[in-house]
């Protein structure tokens, strides 16, 4: 189960030639089946992190290993070993993404938006794609909304359709960037409970919230990020019941 | 000066030229706006290219030169696929028309730098007064267009290009599936104002001997000594020519914007259940069936 799925390595991320460290030196192993949350104050380079991982944000310096191949460099060694361009897009495809905005695409239904990557991107027949849409569409509730717009659903149900959105793909990793920072409080559950029920699957998840509840709950990793750094890591019993450093007590103090 | 019933009987003697000028108008249009549209497509993605310096040297070295000021830097961010693009951008909208128009005919299409067979094409038009036309045009609303074009594009929240990249979309396919059609949307009323605007400012290429509508209403004053009677003709035939047109974009406005209305998906429910109704007679409907893709 320790399988090494993503191995970051001294990440950073510079702005304005170096003035601002988004993220200054982040090394940190990411196994199969984790659910690693993040947590933060708010310009603590958890998003940036998160970012980078499928390089939204292209790192200053430092290393990505996803599956085995260092995503930061050009080039990547094929199957017989010699250097071929490397296609960000494949790597992508392995991991989902979730916005804080959702992101879905406006001009699109529910069920296009949902099948638009499996049929341009992995070539899947229209019908095959439909059927798997509306199979994950029953499991979040919302097989009645495939022929509606984003604009007439809520923010929970756009969320939890942007779950699904990057399930279609059948990735690797989900990433969730502040899932439920643009809900309204009574909605927060429903896409907290769709995420719970990914995490008892087995997928591998990366999750940057505020919400303490659910990292102490699900996540078995927890992350205290500040300043670019990562400055305290364990099981959310140490980090929530004992935690060290006091940048993540005074955190806690005041969130929890 | 007064306005007679008869006059305009006179004008009609003239209907044959109004005719070609009007043809000629629509395919000075037509043309003007292929070539300006092609030519806005080019120019916008040169503006919104990144390219320079850095793209040549692997990235270790970029990421030292990122971290560094002074005029290396300066000199590793210019782009000059975008500069030359915004400099001819700037040039054609702060130059007159007619000048520019000039300049395309006297100068460019010169018998001694490309001299123009006297052919006529369409059975009516001179082949070396109307590519004249037509090129001086579409290059000036090529630039007004690339503008357009590039205020759209940038216009759409960069959410949906992470979104589209996040799913292993490629610059392209996002560009195709989901930013253009969302552009061209935003951008229908600007394009609909430019197409109707080419449309009135062909007018302007009679002073180079093109046959259009103007070059009737001429005729027709020469003819008849008649002033406002050819000109009123010639004012509502331009009207028939850009009212259809900027109807036509609204058309395609309220169709694309169905993402936009929280009741358009359910609006094209309703239209299809109108449909059944019409054909079953009595049948009941469900309201909120589902519509057979």
């Amino acid at each position: 189960m320790n399988e090494k799925l993503i191995e970051v390595k001294n990440l950073k991320k510079y702005y304005n030639r170096g003035a601002i460290k988004a993220l200054d030196g982040i090394s940190v192993d990411i196994n199969r089946g984790d659910v690693m949350v993040i947590i933060g104050p708010s310009g603590s380079g958890k998003s940036t992190f998160l970012r980078s991982l499928n390089l939204l944000e292209e790192p200053s310096d430092g290393e990505i290993i996803f599956d085995g191949v260092d995503i930061t460099k050009k080039k990547a060694p094929n199957a017989e070993g010699k250097p071929v361009k490397l296609n960000i897009d494949e790597h992508r495809q392995k991991m989902g993404m979730v916005f804080q905005h959702f992101n879905l695409f406006p001009h699109k239904t529910i069920m296009e938006n949902l099948t638009l990557a499996p049929i341009q991107v992995k070539r899947m027949a229209k019908a095959a794609a439909e059927e798997k849409a509306m199979k994950l569409l029953h499991r979040v509730g919302l097989a009645d909304r495939a022929d509606a717009y984003p604009i007439q659903l809520s923010g929970g149900q756009k969320q939890r359709i942007a779950i699904v959105r990057a399930l279609m793909m059948e990735p690797e990793v989900m990433l969730f960037d502040e899932p439920t920072s643009a809900l309204d409080p009574e909605m927060v559950g429903e896409v907290l409970e769709v995420m719970k029920e990914l995490a008892h699957e087995g997928m591998t998840m990366v999750v940057v919230t505020h919400e303490m509840g659910f990292a102490r709950e699900v996540g078995n990793r927890v992350l205290f990020m500040a300043d670019g750094r990562l400055l305290e890591e364990g099981t959310p019993e140490e980090l929530f019941g004992n935690p060290q450093h006091p940048r993540l007590q005074d955190f806690l103090s005041k969130v929890l | 000066m007064h306005i007679s019933a008869s006059g305009f009987a006179r004008v009609f003697q003239y209907s044959q030229m109004f005719k070609e000028g009007m043809l000629c108008t629509v395919y000075l249009s037509f043309f003007t706006v292929v070539l300006g549209f092609v030519l806005a497509l080019l120019l916008a993605t040169m503006r919104m290219s990144d390219i320079n310096i850095y793209r040549l040297l692997p990235r270790d070295t970029q990421r030292s030169l990122r971290l560094k000021g002074g005029i290396g830097f300066a000199l590793a961010r210019f782009n000059p696929i975008s500069f030359v693009a915004s400099l001819y951008v700037e040039v054609m909208r702060a130059t007159p028309l007619l000048v520019q128009l000039f300049i395309v005919y006297q100068v460019l299409f010169n018998k001694n730098v490309i001299d123009l067979p006297a052919v006529t094409i369409f059975g009516f038009l001179k082949l070396n007064r109307f590519l004249p036309g037509v090129i001086a045009l579409g290059l000036n609303s090529g630039a007004y267009l690339a503008e357009i074009i590039r205020a759209g594009i940038q216009s759409i929240d960069g959410g949906q290009t992470e979104a589209a990249r996040s799913l292993g979309l490629s610059q392209m396919q996002n560009m195709r599936f989901i930013i253009l059609p969302q552009a061209i949307k935003n951008i229908l009323p600007a394009i609909g104002n430019e197409f109707v605007t080419i449309i009135k400012e062909s007018a302007i290429t009679y002073t180079i001997g093109v046959q259009d509508l103007m070059a009737a209403v001429k005729a027709a004053q020469a003819g008849t000594f008649l002033i406002i009677e050819p000109l009123l003709v010639v004012a509502v035939m331009y009207f028939c020519l850009t009212f259809p047109t900027s109807k036509v974009i609204a058309y395609f406005e309220k169709k694309m914007s169905v993402g936009d209305r929280r009741n358009g998906g359910d609006r094209q429910r309703m239209r299809k259940r109108k449909v059944g109704f019409a054909g079953k007679g009595e049948q009941e409907i469900p309201m909120y069936e589902e519509v057979a893709k």
